[in-house]
């Protein structure tokens, strides 16, 4: 899922939020109601509310599933990976075995790190940060991901590795 | 049970000195760290000019003394809301206290003068690659720091549950279960929900002292070099599990206390019922289960820890909100309430509690953590339940606490500035989740440009700028009243 389209949830759902706050603020300190009231009305709405809460989760939770990124899942929805590019990530630079993938094609990043932990960042040419996967010293991290559209991609780290941590880039050519 | 009982019962003199000692310290603390998080703004805006070690430092001590800062704070407003009704173990308070400070002093000596820049959350084995940048005793002091900050939150924790099981008996009796389970007797001493809180908040803050402490042992031990590494997935384990548990438990003591003040102002009192006394008692279970949610991108983390993190995630927030937050909104509609600075700030609490924990629930669904893991959107969304969620909620508490104390009256301009806390927080935050939207990483020196993040960072600092004379304000007020408020905790005045 695009960043922007997350956001979008985020801001509709926070709105909706903040409207039902302002209408409840707009409305403690006027004219009181005997809290009996008050309260069958609350219980009233809570009852109402609680099932379609519930309900969005569950499915939203169930129809994420398949979009997980792990390898077995990612396998399922894109194809078995056609290229492997083994990631070697140390104080501070990117080891690629190649940095030229097939654009539009399932591609396997299998990820670790020789000191500390590192994360592996893709960004597309437009500045988009496609996909992630941590980079940790004693472990393989297996990304399979599909990269849109040719052009030139940027590494970037994505966890905190030490000071000079925000220059350690890499490229990789998508053809 | 009446409306709202005044904080004072003429006994509990000495405890109200020790909540005020804890709730002052945290928030000069929380000042003075506040204006580190400005700075690092003003950095990404590129007003400002520092070497990157700086943006580093900065940060990580931050990060650790907003932590502890927070905490302290509602452990001291935790100990003041239930203290007419129980007795506390002044020795024990005292004693957490002093263990806390030593090691919150510790945090600024190892990063200014050791340099060292970690992150609060030293994700093993950075803290101990000296070659990063930092000096190894600075690593040592740092660990220490946390140590004593954990013995001493561990000692508040079983000062709390003493203090509920010398009034109610017995563990289930404090968390209400005859309550829940509608066996309570008529006529039977039934414990208030911010002791109810207070019990939770014992025994998860113990289960997760043990965490941080199975984090600490091999850290400890790497540097001193008496093993090699450790398996790092465990140890980030831990470190999670302490940090995201020791964070949320933050939020729930400081929810704690709008049970305490809230009725003063609506004239409504907070029951202790089945519902909410189960809202507070799931917390138990749902604040172990979403930390997983920080090991999403470790793929080597069995998938189906993955699944429980994402469950629990969205699952935390459904008594939160339908429970805790709606039963405050509850019983504020139509009250006839006061609008005074603690009801201002315990509305701004509520509203970034429900908006961060949002912002939460989008990002713990996995899909969508492959593009905001580790970007502003992370830092956005618990600045949101923090600043504007937890730490309002404080202040709200802190003022309430003062003022009552003091019977200082407050001004217009008062409430002007706790609107401008929230407003200029709110702008703040959003700045982070478009940031992280757009891709810009969290833990970053610098800009990049097709995020945008200049800009924002540019709008953020304007929006804290507001947040700060709200602040200003409002530390003027609470200044003014810590005098009176002190002689009259001494039973003087
Ligand atoms: C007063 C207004 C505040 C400002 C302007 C501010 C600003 C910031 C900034 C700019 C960062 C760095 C983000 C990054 O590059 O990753 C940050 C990190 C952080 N802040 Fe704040 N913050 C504020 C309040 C708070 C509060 C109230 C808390 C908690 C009680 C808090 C806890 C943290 C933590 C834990 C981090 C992460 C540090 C790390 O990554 O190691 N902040 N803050
Ligand atoms: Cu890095």
């Amino acid at each position: 899922m695009s960043g922007w389209a997350a956001f979008g949830v985020f801001l509709l759902l926070g709105a909706a939020w903040t409207a039902a706050w302002a209408f409840v603020a707009a409305r403690s300190g006027g004219s009181p109601l005997g809290y009996e009231d008050v309260s069958r009305g609350a219980a009233r709405v809570r009852r109402l509310l609680a099932t379609p809460i519930l309900l969005v989760l569950a499915v939203v939770y169930l129809v994420s599933l398949r979009w997980f990124p792990y390898p077995s899942f990612a396998t399922q929805r894109l194809g078995p990976p056609s290229v492997r590019v083994e990631v070697r990530a140390r104080q501070w630079a990117w080891e690629l075995s190649r940095t030229e993938v097939p654009a539009n094609q399932p591609v396997e990043f299998a990820a670790t790190a020789v000191d500390v932990n590192h994360g592996f960042g893709i960004y597309s040419p437009s500045g988009r940060l496609v996909a992630q996967v941590q980079a940790m010293p004693a472990y393989v991290n297996r990304l399979v991901v599909s990269l849109p559209g040719p052009g030139t991609y940027t590494i970037r780290c994505l966890e905190y590795c030490g000071i000079p941590h925000h220059g350690m880039a890499a490229t990789l050519e998508v053809k | 049970m009446g409306a709202y009982e005044s904080i004072q019962n003429g006994r509990n003199g000495p405890a109200l000195r020790v909540a005020l000692v804890y709730m002052y310290t945290g928030f000069i603390l929380f000042l003075l760290m506040g204006l580190l998080g400005l700075l690092m703004r003003m950095l990404h805006a590129e007003l400002l000019r520092l070497p990157p070690q700086w943006y580093y430092r900065l940060m990580t001590l931050h990060g650790a003394g907003m932590v502890a800062a927070a905490l302290l704070a509602a452990m001291g407003g935790g100990i003041a809301a239930t203290s007419n009704r129980l007795t506390h173990d002044l020795r024990w308070l005292w004693t957490a206290y002093i263990l806390y400070f030593v090691g919150v002093g510790l945090v600024p000596l190892a990063v200014l003068f050791g340099g060292f820049a970690a992150g609060w959350t030293i994700i093993y084995p950075l803290g101990v690659a000296y070659a990063s940048g930092w000096t190894a005793w600075s690593t040592f002091a740092f660990l220490l720091g946390y140590l004593l900050v954990a013995l001493g939150f561990a000692a508040y924790c079983i000062a709390m549950l003493q203090a509920v099981l010398r009034r109610y008996g017995s563990l289930s009796r404090a968390l209400g279960w005859p309550v829940i389970s509608g066996r309570a007797q008529p006529g039977e001493d039934v414990p208030y929900l911010q002791e109810v809180v207070a019990t939770v908040v014992g025994i998860c803050g113990l289960i997760a002292v043990l965490a941080g402490a199975a984090a600490l042992v091999p850290y400890f031990a790497h540097n001193l070099n008496l093993t090699g590494l450790v398996d790092p997935l465990f140890v980030k384990e831990m470190i999670f599990l302490f940090g995201h548990t020791a964070v949320n438990l933050n939020i729930y003591l400081a929810a704690g206390l709008a049970y305490a003040s809230l009725p003063a102002y609506t004239g409504r009192p907070w029951k202790t019922t089945p519902l909410s006394a189960l809202g507070v008692n799931l917390v138990m279970i749902f604040v172990f289960l979403p930390y997983f949610h920080h090991l999403y991108q470790d793929f080597a983390q069995p998938v189906f820890l993955s699944a429980i993190g994402q469950f629990g995630s969205y699952g935390v927030g459904v008594p939160a909100l339908l429970i805790t937050v709606f039963g405050g909104l509850t019983l504020a509609y139509r009250s006839g309430m006061r609008w005074a600075v603690p009801t201002i700030l315990t509305f701004v609490g509520f509203w970034g509690w429900v908006f961060g924990g949002i912002g939460a629930v989008v990002d713990s669904t996995i899909a969508v953590n492959q593009v905001f893991h580790n970007t502003l959107w992370v830092p956005a969304h618990f600045h949101t339940y923090y600043l504007l969620g937890a730490v309002a909620l404080t202040w709200a508490y802190l003022y309430h606490l003062a003022t009552e104390l003091s019977g200082r009256h407050e001004s217009r301009t008062s409430r002007l500035a706790a609107w401008l806390y929230g407003i200029g927080g709110a702008g703040f935050v959003m700045m982070f989740f478009t940031a992280g939207a757009a891709g810009q990483p969290r833990r970053f020196a610098v800009s990049i440009p097709s995020t945008g993040e200049q800009t924002w960072a540019f709008l953020a600092t304007l929006f804290v700028l507001v947040l700060a004379l709200g602040l200003l304000w409002l530390t003027y007020d609470l200044v003014t009243r810590l005098g009176p408020a002190w002689a009259r905790a001494r039973g003087r005045a």
